[in-house]
C-alpha cells in the first residue's frame, strides 16, 4: 500500500471514531457546562441532534474529499500557475463545508423540529432544541475542526503530485526545506 | 584520454554535430570509465555549408554553455570540448576558384606541358572549369587532387592545424595515447577523397614525429541516403545518386589495398533504405537532416576507446529486423540508451518546462510563484532582489543566472533539433523505436509527460500517469541538501539530470 493510500485510510478511520465516538465523549465530559440550562439533556440532545448533524458532516466531507481526490488524480499539474489555480476551488470547498456544517446543525437542532411542529423534549414548549449561546459557540467551533479533520487533513496527505500543496499548510509540512 | 575527432566533408561534419551530443551525454569515456577529452576539427570546403554551420552551432553552443557552468555540475553537461575550428583546403583561394586555377593551368602548359596534358586526360572540362567554393560536388578525383597538396608540416606552421597538431603531440607524452578519429563518406566528393588523404597524410605525419602510439581511427559512411530530383544544366556538375556506389567501390577497393597506410582501425557504415533528401549542389541549400547512421558512425570512438578494441582492422554493424531500428541495434545499447534517453528526458523536461517556469518567475512575486513551486526554494532565494542571501541561494532574477539558463535553452533547442530529425529522417519503409519524434518539438508550451519520449528498452520503466516533470518537480523539493551540491540554475539543471532518468516511485 503507497503511504498516501495508508494516510487517506487513516483519515477515514480517525474521521469515524472521532464523529461517532470522540467527539461525543468529549461534549460529555468536557464541554457539558456550555450546553447546561435551558434544561436541555446533553445526552439526549447529542443522541438526536449534534451527532446525526455531525454524521451529516461526516459523509459530505468524505464525498468531497473523494471528489477532490478524484478529480486531482486525473490530472496533472504542469507548473506553478496551475497549482495556484485550485487554491480559491479548495477554499470554495472547504467553506462550503463550514457552512453545510453549520447548517446541518441549523436543522437538527431547530429546523426539523419547526417544520414538524413538535417539541424535542417532552414539557417544554418550545418547538426547538434549547442550546444555550455557549453550546451553539461550541458547536460551531467543531465543526470547524470537523472540516479540518475530515477535509483539510485527508486532502493535504493524500492530494496527488503538486495538488497537494494547494491545501493551506501543505507547504509548511511537505514543501520546500 | 584525448580523442581528436576530425569531420572532413558535409557527412562528417554531421557526425561531428552527433559526437557532440554524445559527449554532452557523458558517453565517450575511456577504459577506466573516465570522460574523455574531445577536440574536435572540420574539415570543409564549402564554408557556406549549412551543415557545416549546423555543426558549428551544435559545438557554439555546448561550449558556451560548458563555459557559463564551469565547474557547478557533477553529471549535466560534464564533459569538455575542445574545438579547433573549421579548414577549408581552398583556404585563402578567391571566391569561385575552379581546378584549373587551384592548379594554374595555364603556367603548367607553359612550363609542362605533358602534365597539362596528363591534367586534361584525369579531368574533363567541366570538371576542370567548376567553380569549388561549393565543395567537390560528389567528384573524388576532384577532392583527392585538391587535397594531395597539403602538406601537414606546412599546415603545423600556422592556424588551426597549428594548434591541433601541437595538441596531438602533447597529448601523446601522457600516460593513455591519443586517438585521432575521422569521420566522413566514401561516397560523395569532400569526404571520400579528404578522409584517406588525410589519414594517410596523418599517418605520415605521426611516423614523422615519432609519435607511434597514437592511433588513426575512422568511420567511414557507405552510401545511405539518396537524392529526391537532380541537377540542371545551371548547376554544373554535381553529386549524383548514380556515382555514390561507384564511388563507394573505389574507396573500398582503396581501402582494401591501402587502408592500413591510413588508419588503424574503421567503421564502415551503411544502409540498405536510404534516407531522401532534396537536392542540394552544396552551400546553404544543402539541409540534410541528422540521421541515425551518423549516430552510430560517431560510437566508433566509444568502441575505439573501449578495451575490446584492438583486436581487428574493420567493423560493421547489422541490425534484428529490417524494416525497423531499436535499442538492441544499438552497440552498448544499456549505457547508450539510457544516456541518450536522460539527455533526451532532460531536453524536453527543461525546454517545455523549467525554463518557461524560470521565465514565469521573472514576473510573479517569488513567494506567491514558489507556493506553487517549491522545488524553487532549493535552488534560488526568495528575496526579490537579484542577490545573493545569507544562505548562498542565488536570485533568480540576477543577469548571471539567466545567462546561464539561456545558454542551456540554446543547447537543450539544438540537441531537441538533432534527435527531431534523426528520429523522423528514416527513410521510406523504416522505422525507429528509439524516440517519439512528436515528443521532441521545440515549442514555447508546457509539457508535462515524458513517458512516450523514449521508446523500446531505453525507456524507464514508471506508468504513464507517474511519469511526468511533476513528478520530477515533487523528487526535487524532497532532496536533502547533501544531494545538492550546487545551487541556482546551474545547481537545477544538474538535478534534472539525475532525476530525470532514475525517478524513484514514492
Amino acid at each position: 500500500m503507497k503511504p498516501k493510500q495508508f494516510a487517506l485510510i487513516a483519515c477515514v478511520i480517525a474521521g469515524i471514531l472521532w464523529i461517532y465516538l470522540g467527539q461525543n465523549l468529549v461534549l460529555l465530559n468536557v464541554f457539558a457546562e456550555f450546553f447546561s440550562g435551558g434544561g436541555l439533556n446533553l445526552s439526549e440532545y447529542l443522541d438526536s441532534a449534534a451527532s446525526p448533524s455531525f454524521q451529516a458532516l461526516l459523509f459530505t466531507c468524505f464525498a468531497v474529499t473523494l471528489i477532490w481526490l478524484v478529480s486531482t488524480a486525473k490530472k496533472s499539474p504542469m507548473n506553478s500557475v496551475e497549482v495556484r489555480e485550485m487554491r480559491p476551488a479548495w477554499w470554495i470547498c472547504a467553506t462550503l463545508l463550514i457552512l453545510l456544517g453549520w447548517l446541518y446543525q441549523l436543522v437538527f437542532t431547530v429546523l426539523i423540529w419547526q417544520f414538524s411542529g413538535t417539541a424535542p423534549v417532552e414539557g417544554v414548549e418550545a418547538n426547538f432544541y434549547q442550546v444555550p449561546p455557549g453550546g451553539w459557540a461550541t458547536l460551531l467551533v467543531l465543526v470547524i475542526l470537523d472540516v479540518g479533520l475530515l477535509f483539510w487533513l485527508p486532502t493535504m496527505l493524500a492530494a496527488p503530485k503538486s495538488y497537494k500543496f494547494v491545501v493551506p499548510g501543505a507547504l509548511k509540512f511537505f514543501g520546500g526545506r | 584520454m584525448n580523442v581528436f575527432a576530425i569531420g572532413i566533408g558535409g557527412t562528417g561534419a554531421k557526425c561531428i554535430e552527433s559526437l557532440v551530443h554524445l559527449h554532452a551525454a557523458g558517453l565517450l569515456t575511456d577504459q577506466a570509465g573516465k570522460t574523455i577529452r574531445l577536440g574536435t576539427f572540420l574539415v570543409e570546403p564549402d564554408q557556406q555549408s549549412t551543415l557545416l554551420a549546423r555543426t558549428e552551432i551544435a559545438v557554439d553552443r555546448y561550449s558556451k554553455l560548458r563555459k557559463q557552468l564551469g565547474n557547478a555540475t557533477e553529471g549535466f553537461a560534464a564533459s569538455e570540448i575542445d574545438h579547433y575550428g573549421s579548414w577549408s583546403p581552398l583556404a585563402g583561394a578567391k571566391p569561385g576558384i575552379t581546378l584549373d586555377q587551384v592548379f594554374s593551368k595555364p603556367v603548367l602548359r607553359n612550363k609542362a606541358s605533358g602534365l597539362a596534358d596528363l591534367f586534361d586526360c584525369l579531368f574533363p572540362p567541366e570538371e576542370q572549369t567548376a567553380e569549388l567554393d561549393v565543395g567537390f560536388r560528389g567528384r573524388p578525383p576532384i577532392g583527392s587532387a585538391v587535397m594531395s597538396r597539403i602538406t601537414l608540416d606546412k599546415a603545423a606552421e600556422s592556424g588551426a592545424w597549428k594548434k591541433l597538431l601541437a595538441d596531438i603531440k602533447t597529448a601523446s607524452g601522457s600516460g593513455d595515447p591519443p586517438i585521432i578519429h575521422l569521420f566522413g563518406s566514401v561516397f560523395g566528393g569532400t569526404g571520400a577523397s579528404g578522409v584517406p588523404t588525410l589519414g594517410a597524410m596523418l599517418k605520415t605525419w605521426l611516423q614523422q614525429q615519432n609519435l607511434l602510439k597514437v592511433k588513426v581511427h575512422a568511420s567511414l559512411l557507405l552510401p545511405y541516403f539518396d537524392f529526391d530530383g537532380q541537377g540542371d544544366q545551371g548547376t554544373g556538375i554535381h553529386a549524383e545518386v548514380g556515382n555514390f556506389q561507384l564511388n563507394t567501390d573505389a574507396a573500398l577497393q582503396y581501402l582494401a589495398n591501402n587502408g592500413k597506410s591510413c588508419f588503424d582501425q574503421v567503421y564502415l557504415l551503411g544502409s540498405d533504405i536510404k534516407a531522401r533528401y532534396d537536392f542540394s549542389i552544396g552551400g546553404r541549400s544543402q539541409v540534410n537532416d541528422a540521421h541515425i547512421i551518423e549516430l552510430l558512425a560517431t560510437l566508433g570512438i566509444r568502441h575505439g576507446c573501449s578495451l575490446a578494441s584492438a583486436k581487428d582492422y574493420a567493423y560493421m554493424l547489422s541490425r534484428g529486423k529490417e524494416d525497423q531500428i531499436n535499442w538492441e541495434d544499438v552497440p552498448d545499447n544499456g549505457v547508450v540508451g539510457t544516456a541518450l534517453a536522460q539527455a533526451a528526458r532532460f531536453a524536453v523536461a527543461w525546454k517545455r518546462n523549467y525554463s518557461l517556469e524560470i521565465d514565469a518567475a521573472q514576473n510573479t512575486p517569488l513567494k506567491t510563484f514558489a507556493s506553487g513551486a517549491p522545488w524553487i526554494r532549493k535552488y534560488f532565494s526568495l528575496t526579490e532582489e537579484s542577490t545573493i542571501n545569507s544562505e548562498g541561494r542565488l536570485s533568480i532574477r540576477s543577469q548571471e543566472e539567466l545567462a546561464l539558463k539561456q545558454a542551456i535553452d540554446g543547447y537543450a533547442a539544438t540537441l531537441l533539433q538533432w534527435l527531431r530529425q534523426f528520429s523522423s529522417n528514416t527513410g521510406l519503409g523504416f522505422k525507429q523505436e528509439l524516440f517519439t519524434e512528436e515528443q521532441l518539438t521545440n515549442d514555447e508550451t508546457y509539457a508535462n509527460q515524458l513517458h512516450n519520449v523514449v521508446r523500446g528498452s531505453a525507456k524507464p520503466t514508471l506508468a504513464v500517469h507517474e511519469d511526468t516533470v511533476d513528478r520530477i518537480k515533487i523528487q526535487m523539493d524532497k532532496l536533502p541538501d547533501s544531494e545538492i551540491k550546487f545551487r541556482g540554475v546551474a545547481g537545477l539543471a544538474d538535478s534534472l539530470w539525475k532525476l530525470c532518468i532514475q525517478p524513484k516511485t514514492s
